[in-house]
């Protein structure tokens, strides 16, 4: 048995993350999926291993280490493998800074849209109204219980989600023209930054086909295809288990025209 | 290579970068800045913007090289430390990730509710009597919608009590985090000293003034906040104030969570 366990949902966003880092490390580790949209991420199994009840989680002895770019830092500082971190130290500030714009300015605007409509619809179909009342009542986090509250009863406001779109607009255009001045995001190095920026993005030319497509986003097409190609990579997105992870294979395709923002929502998971 | 410090009055953000600076024994230049006058949006000789104008952190410090202007202070403390004494991160993976995630707690939670506070209290009567012309100049000059937004509600005054109750909470909570912390007598937050000592200091320096019943039954921290402000490296930067009283002196910061 390996001494890392990884309790994650989906190859995807945060789950994603130290999935593929510990992955392209190669530190094997004990694959623990929570299904998030059943609420297991809840349950007193999981509250004993984090109290917060937020995914993913890593264990690693008696130690138990959270949130997704800590541990993706971690990972890298405590392992051996190949170095996601470049030697110089200016590079290593730009990736720090591109993972903190991305935690917490770009991807909540994302996840605005994909708990919308798709977490929020999937939950709610699969426990119905007054079961999932009670799932959410049982949140540890108070902010979370607003998240799914919001997310199940269609509750985000127009403004809210017209600055997500915004912002996802904005964070597209920043991520193409920094892709143009290096090989990878923020380094000439394969890197952390490039790991959480593929979670955040690998559908995108499926989600936001309007914005991002090789006509529009070329440099984002090809940083996408190039980590899509990785070994850790094919690895990592073979343990999803919902159509939100079979999305990658848009990849796949060598060209992907600009289409309509419409065929973007209703291709399910946005 | 070129390489200038620009840093606000040191409270915050600038003052967590100036300590950090002092710790690593660089010596780059230093020059003070009007935040509330803009003039972090009109920097000389910037080549690459991006994470000045895009950064999280509202107007914090901007270390310029050869151009490229960096941001967020906990990024620029490490890259001061890694470049120079390399003393003030925990060299063990796993205490090191502790003290990335306390610098997270208190960047995501406290800094948003501290910045919220301050700018009530003293950048709101600054900017609101600022004229129309030099207003729209500093406007004009920020790129980033939602931090223009935020320069916009400080001046008017848009500060809504749900924001302002929450934001209160949120200092407590840190306060009661770093009481809780030193509770076993050690003398730094991580043990040692380190970035998140100077981060957190940085954020509740000027707390006590506005909420001091958050600090009444918090002895270790304010022995703790005594502490850090006599460190040679805080008052050397302390020492670059150009009024009175830093520790009241705020700029808008980084934007309240958006998910509630």
């Amino acid at each position: 048995m390996a001494e890392v366990t990884l309790y994650h949902w989906e190859p995807n966003a945060n789950s994603g993350k130290p999935m593929l880092a510990l992955m392209e490390k190669g530190v094997a580790f004990d694959s623990h999926y929570i299904d998030m949209l059943n609420f297991e991420q809840h349950r007193p199994e999981y509250l004993a291993i984090n109290p917060q009840g937020t995914i993913p989680a890593m264990t690693y002895g008696d130690r138990v280490l959270v949130e997704s770019t800590a541990i993706m830092e971690y990972v890298n500082e405590q392992f051996a493998g190949p170095d996601l971190m470049p030697g110089d130290a200016r590079d290593r500030w730009r990736i720090r800074w591109w993972m903190k714009f991305m935690d917490q300015w770009l991807a909540p605007s994302f996840s605005m849209f994909g708990w919308k409509y798709f977490v929020g619809p999937n939950a709610l179909a699969a426990h119905g109204q007054e079961k999932i009342e009670a799932q959410i009542a049982r949140i540890p986090l108070p902010e979370r219980q607003t998240a799914w509250r919001k997310a199940v009863f269609g509750l985000f406001s127009e403004a809210e989600m017209a600055e997500s779109g915004r912002r996802i607009a904005v964070g597209i255009e920043m991520l193409e023209r920094e892709l143009g001045k290096r090989e990878w995001l923020a380094s000439d190095h394969y890197s952390l930054a490039d790991v959480n920026g593929f979670n955040l993005a690998y559908a995108l030319p499926l989600s936001q086909p309007h914005l991002s497509n090789d006509d529009l986003t070329p440099n984002i097409m090809r940083w996408l295809r190039a980590i899509y190609r990785r070994p850790a990579t094919q690895a990592c997105w073979k343990l999803g288990r919902t159509p939100m992870a079979s999305r990658v294979a848009i990849l796949e395709q060598d060209y992907i025209p600009p289409r309509a923002e419409a065929e973007g929502i209703v291709s399910g998971v946005r | 290579m070129s390489t200038i410090l620009y840093h606000g009055e040191p409270n915050g953000p600038s003052l967590a970068v100036l300590a950090a600076l002092g710790e690593s024994g660089l010596d780059i230049e230093c020059q003070p800045i009007d935040l509330l006058a803009g003039e972090r949006h009109r920097l000389p000789g910037v080549t690459e913007p991006v994470a000045r104008d895009m950064g999280v952190e509202g107007e914090g410090p901007v270390l310029v090289i050869d151009g490229e202007a960096m941001t967020e202070s906990v990024f620029i403390a490490q890259y001061l430390d890694e470049t120079g004494a390399n003393t003030l991160q925990p060299r063990d993976a796993y205490a090191h990730w502790q003290m990335l995630m306390w610098c997270r707690r208190i960047t995501e939670r406290c800094a948003p509710a501290a910045a919220f506070l301050g700018c009530k209290a003293q950048a709101h009567a600054v900017l609101s009597a600022m004229d129309e012309t030099p207003w729209g100049d500093v406007l004009a000059a920020i790129a980033s919608e939602d931090l223009r937004g935020r320069w916009s509600a400080v001046r008017t005054g848009d500060f809504p009590e749900a924001p302002l109750t929450d934001s209160a909470n949120k200092v407590a909570d840190a306060v009661a985090m770093v009481e809780q912390q030193l509770a076993d007598g050690r003398d730094w937050l991580m043990g040692d000293l380190t970035v998140a000592d100077f981060e957190t200091y940085g954020w509740l320096a000027g707390m006590p003034a506005l909420l001091p019943a958050a600090f009444a039954a918090s002895p270790r921290t304010a022995a703790w906040l005594d502490r850090v402000r006599t460190r040679p490296s805080v008052q050397a930067a302390l020492a670059r104030a150009a009024t009175v009283n830093p520790e009241a002196a705020w700029a808008p910061g980084p934007e309240i969570n958006r998910w509630g």
